[in-house]
């Protein structure tokens, strides 16, 4: 099947795109070979911090080795959240189950930045862009709650901190959610890929 | 039982230990839910579930009124705010998406780039929960106090509000009326033309009609 769709398209559809793809790898190879002179470089200039990174985290690269099973398992076919959310969740407790208390909630709310960070940038509803917004600003309060809980529990800084944090996200959702429906009116659509009026 | 022993129980590392993975199991589910879930409607009250793991933190940091207010603004207010946008908007957005084609002549090397260009955000943020974990984890970074925690939070927190903060508790109210003030103008959907004027204009019209009337008798 794959051979007779292939020898049905002619050569010259092919011909622009092969030149496109030439120029996408020729950038893509460059700024490989660029990581890779980076990254020996950088050892040269400091010697001892990738090997201190790889000596001590060593959980890390069992945590890199859990998301390539992840991969595989996704590949063959299994259910995509539930191996995502499974990985993620394994890799958290091998990460934070030998650390102390104000580590873990340091790192779950890192976990959570990021989690928001992805949303924020991969999601093309705008609405849901708001959403990892508020995500990420959860985990900013959670922070704020354990360091006032761990280093500061007489004075409770964090904990007034968070409280202003609450009030200005509750703003932000008001004033972005309207402009959100301002411009669902005007544009009929809430996608955030053209949503480019401001953009040149 | 009693609050002072559920303060107690929650309050052996080995309880607060199990708590804390409990609720971490629980809002990471529901953040990849969230992220994840192809029905955005879905996703916002999936939120809710979010918030109240989140608020279920503050509670076992002994943050208990920031608790309540969690659930109060977070998993009440913002999210049916974020529902009533979903309910406003097409929330069938994400079923338009059409898979980019998958081109077979791509070398195997340029299919692997052509892939991270594509989950460049999830590149990015994985790198930034790794340097972020590296740069927390480690052993004495944290100054940590081994104080127990004060039982008048409350009373602190009013007393901070009003005599050292007072001035960003009021500049926050300020900002909390500019925005919602500002929310309402934006949200408010003005039309082109009055609706009053037209019949206005139409009795005018009628009234030099039958002037015009009276002028040509």
């Amino acid at each position: 099947m794959i051979t007779q769709q292939q020898s049905v398209v002619a050569p010259n559809a092919l011909k622009p795109k092969t030149t496109k793809l030439g120029i996408n790898l020729a950038i893509a190879y460059s700024v490989f070979a660029a990581a890779v002179v980076g990254t020996f470089a950088g050892k040269s200039f400091a010697p001892n911090g990738f090997e201190l990174v790889v000596a001590n985290h060593y959980d890390l690269w069992f945590c890199v080795g859990l998301a390539l099973v992840g991969w595989v398992f996704r590949s063959v076919g299994g259910h995509k959240g539930a191996i995502i959310t499974m990985t993620i969740l394994s890799c958290f407790i091998i990460l934070t189950l030998n650390q102390g208390q104000l580590v873990r909630y340091l790192s779950l709310s890192a976990l959570l930045f990021s989690m928001g960070m992805y949303g924020m940038g991969q999601s093309r509803n705008a609405v849901r862009v708001l959403i990892s917004i508020e995500l990420m600003l959860n985990a900013v309060n959670l922070n704020l709650i354990a360091f006032s809980r761990y280093v500061d529990p007489i004075q409770l800084k964090g904990q007034l901190f968070a409280i202003f944090v609450l009030t200005v996200a509750a703003a932000e959702a008001a004033v972005g959610l309207a402009i959100v429906l301002q411009l669902y009116r005007n544009t009929s659509t809430v996608d955030m890929n053209r949503f480019n009026l401001l953009k040149w | 039982m009693s609050y002072d022993n559920l303060t107690a129980l929650l309050s052996l590392p080995v309880m607060e230990t199990w708590m804390f993975y409990v609720l971490s199991a629980l809002a990471i589910c529901l953040g990849v839910g969230v992220l994840h879930d192809r029905v955005v409607i879905r996703s916002g009250f999936i939120l809710i579930g979010v918030f109240g793991t989140i608020a279920g933190f503050f509670l076992l940091l002994s943050a208990q009124f920031l608790a309540m207010a969690q659930i109060m603004i977070y998993a009440v207010a913002i999210t049916l705010v974020v529902v009533i946008a979903l309910m406003l908007t097409n929330p069938r957005l994400e079923a338009e998406r059409t898979a980019e084609p998958d081109d077979d002549n791509m070398p195997a090397m340029a299919k692997f780039f052509a892939s991270c260009k594509r989950n460049m955000t999830l590149w990015i943020s994985a790198f930034s929960f790794i340097t972020l974990y590296v740069a927390i984890s480690g052993e004495n970074r944290w100054p940590v106090a081994g104080l127990p925690v004060a039982k008048d939070q409350v009373k602190v927190i009013g007393e901070a509000l009003t005599t050292t903060y007072s001035i960003p508790f009021e500049f926050s109210s300020v900002l909390l009326l500019a925005a919602l003030m500002g929310a309402i103008m934006i949200a408010k959907n003005e039309p082109l033309h009055d609706p009053d004027e037209e019949p206005k204009k139409a009795i005018e019209d009628s009234k030099t009609q039958i002037n015009n009337l009276a002028l040509t008798r």
